[in-house]
């Protein structure tokens, strides 16, 4: 039987899916579901009929565009089929820079050298005595620190009317603190790290920590200098220290008794300007002024 | 500048969070905005602009002071109290009619900027058509041998891949392909200059074709714009460099030993250990069996014993 006829006919009935006449391959990025058709447009028929020919041409290249995605492999979904995009090959730039790798704590070096690798620990933990899990730390933890034992042998050579549960608790507020601490020493050394040096932090290093030390210290100093320096008599009529700081790099400087003359003339002028009021404006806001005296 | 957000509540601290660098980045922010005049034809350009570009789009509707080739002060300013990176500018003056400048930001600080000038433009509104869905994924189509030759096509071309490619997906739905954004490059000037681009936005109608492959009618949706080039400010080469990196995690995994040739096919090399010629698997043939075993030492005679026993099973 030939079935040759009824298939053209069977065609007869839609269009074409296949796209003739480009000279140079359409090119894909099928990553951003784009398609450069490379090939010269027709400038006749572009001045002719512009909008035809622009829709043409378009609906051309989207036939193909299509034609390749929807040869991709697909998966189906919730949301109907997928096709699945390769990575783009087109490169756009970023938003923002890439994010630095955080300088490491202080643990995280040692643990590193040490090679300590860190181990999940469950949240829940089954507590024998009530027989039920329970938190392993926080509200309603289990046996927080030896905190809830019912009994506490006396160490030996204590004073036995000593209350252990004081001293246990307190023992673990003194824990608590000291990691405080450790975590605020942590944050402050991130913090210069990120000043100091970029390139030992872009690598994940820890800086120089004697770099660290010497630049707070240098704030500090600044700091003590600034106070000694505030008070009502700029700190002249303060009692020295012994050993006390010493501001240095600080010299007293004078103009030269000969000089540019236009120079020393606006120096003169911005002091007279600041006195009298600049161009004739006024120095002192009237309103205020009047508010003020009216109050008196 | 801004004054530095200290995060006093979850919330805050979450949005703050959200603005850092990070390896997969969000998608891109654009802001529409308007300088100090603005023609109808502008004012309508960038509406439409916004239309596609939603939701990840902010239309600034007041005026503003704002020439960004002169000073860039202000997108800066916009960039950082909005956490977004890209920009439309549009003006109009008499020197530079129907101004778009379209304008790109890498770390808050301006990247690079491209100034088109409307010639003719139809607005979707006046395009009596069906419009598609707001937030879709459009595909896009350059036509024209000019697009990789002169750097405002190049810039264009990255800048609207850049507004409007959205995230960047590993899959896409089929039926959620709605619209293309077409941007046909006319022929260069008889100096050599960059002529005219026609850019047109379609929606997409899948038809049946009789085979797999759906036939693909167009209709046009609108904007509908004819515009030619203007002012150009490129990327200072070091910053673009930065701006291109690419994060260690994203990098795709070099496969070793696997290639492409010519033809595409791919190619594997396989790495064997040495092969044991002793215990090959060969014909059986009484004539080849080992005998050395009994007839040098003795020590080994029980392997020699398996050997035999195996012969007998056949």
């Amino acid at each position: 039987m030939d079935v040759s006829g009824v298939l053209e006919a069977h065609k007869q009935k839609f269009k074409s899916v296949t796209v003739e006449g480009k000279i140079i391959p359409v090119e894909y990025d099928l990553g951003l579901l784009a398609a450069y058709d490379q090939n010269p447009v027709d400038e006749g028929e572009l001045n002719k009929n512009k909008d035809e020919y622009l829709q043409s041409l378009s609906r051309d290249n989207a036939q193909l565009l299509f034609n390749e995605i929807f040869q991709l492999p697909t998966i189906s979904d919730d949301n109907g089929v997928m096709a699945m995009l390769p990575t783009p090959t087109t490169l756009l730039p970023r938003e923002k820079p890439l994010p630095k790798p955080k300088p490491e704590t202080r643990w995280e070096k040692f643990a590193k050298a040490k090679g300590i690798v860190k181990r999940k620990k469950e949240r829940m933990v089954f507590d024998e005595t009530s027989g039920e899990y329970k938190p392993r730390w926080g509200y309603k933890a289990i046996n927080d620190d030896g905190t809830k034992d019912w009994l506490i042998e006396v160490p030996a050579g204590a004073n036995p009317m000593d209350d252990q549960y004081e001293a246990r608790r307190e023992a673990k507020k003194e824990r608590i603190d000291r990691n405080e601490k450790r975590h605020q020493r942590n944050m402050e050394e991130a913090a210069v790290a990120s000043k100091l040096d970029r390139k030992t932090v872009n690598k994940g290093e820890r800086p120089n920590m004697d770099n660290a030390r010497a630049m707070k210290r240098k704030e500090l100093e600044s700091q003590i200098l600034i106070t000694k320096n505030s008070t009502a008599s700029v700190g002249k009529f303060d009692k020295a220290i012994e050993g006390d700081l010493k501001p240095r790099g600080i010299k007293r400087q004078f103009a030269p008794t000969i000089t540019d003359l236009s120079k020393e003339k606006a120096g003169n002028m911005n002091i007279l300007d600041k006195i009298v009021g600049k161009n004739g404006e006024d120095l002192v806001n009237v309103r205020k002024a009047i508010k003020a005296t009216k109050r008196q | 500048m801004l004054r530095t957000i200290t995060p006093r509540n979850a919330r805050v601290k979450r949005v703050l969070k959200n603005r850092e660098a990070k390896t997969e980045e969000n998608i891109k922010t654009a802001i529409f905005v308007r300088g100090s005049q603005t023609s109808q034809i502008v004012n309508n350009a960038l509406a439409d602009l916004y239309m596609l570009k939603k939701p990840h789009a902010i239309n600034f509707t007041k005026k503003n002071e704002i020439h960004p080739f002169e000073d860039q002060s202000n997108l800066q300013f916009f960039s950082q109290k909005n956490d977004a990176s890209l920009f439309v500018v549009g003006t109009h003056s008499k020197k530079r009619p129907h101004t778009l400048t379209f304008a790109r930001m890498f770390d808050h600080q301006l990247l690079d900027m491209i100034e088109v000038s409307i010639q003719h433009g139809i607005p979707m509104k006046d395009i009596k058509t069906p419009k598609s869905a707001i937030g879709m994924k459009p595909c896009f189509l350059f036509n024209g041998d000019v697009w990789e030759q002169n750097p405002h096509y190049i810039m264009f071309k990255s800048m609207l891949l850049d507004f409007y490619h959205g995230q960047t997906v590993d899959k896409v739905a089929l039926a959620g392909l709605e619209y293309v954004i077409s941007v046909t490059a006319g022929p260069l000037t008889s100096e050599g200059k960059p002529g005219k681009i026609y850019l047109r936005t379609y929606t997409i109608q899948l038809k049946r074709s009789g085979v797999k492959l759906p036939r693909i009618e167009l209709v046009e949706m609108g904007p509908s714009l004819d515009m030619t080039f203007g002012r150009i400010m490129e990327a200072k080469p070091d910053v673009w460099k930065q701006s291109m990196r690419v994060p260690k995690e994203l990098k795709p995994k070099k496969k070793k030993n696997v290639s492409k040739d010519e033809m595409g096919d791919t190619i594997g090399r396989i790495h064997l250990g040495r092969q044991d010629f002793d215990k090959i698997q060969t014909r059986k043939m009484k004539g080849l069996k080992k005998r050395t075993s009994e007839d040098k030492d003795e020590g080994s005679s029980d392997k020699k014993q398996r050997v035999d026993d195996s012969d007998d099973d056949e």
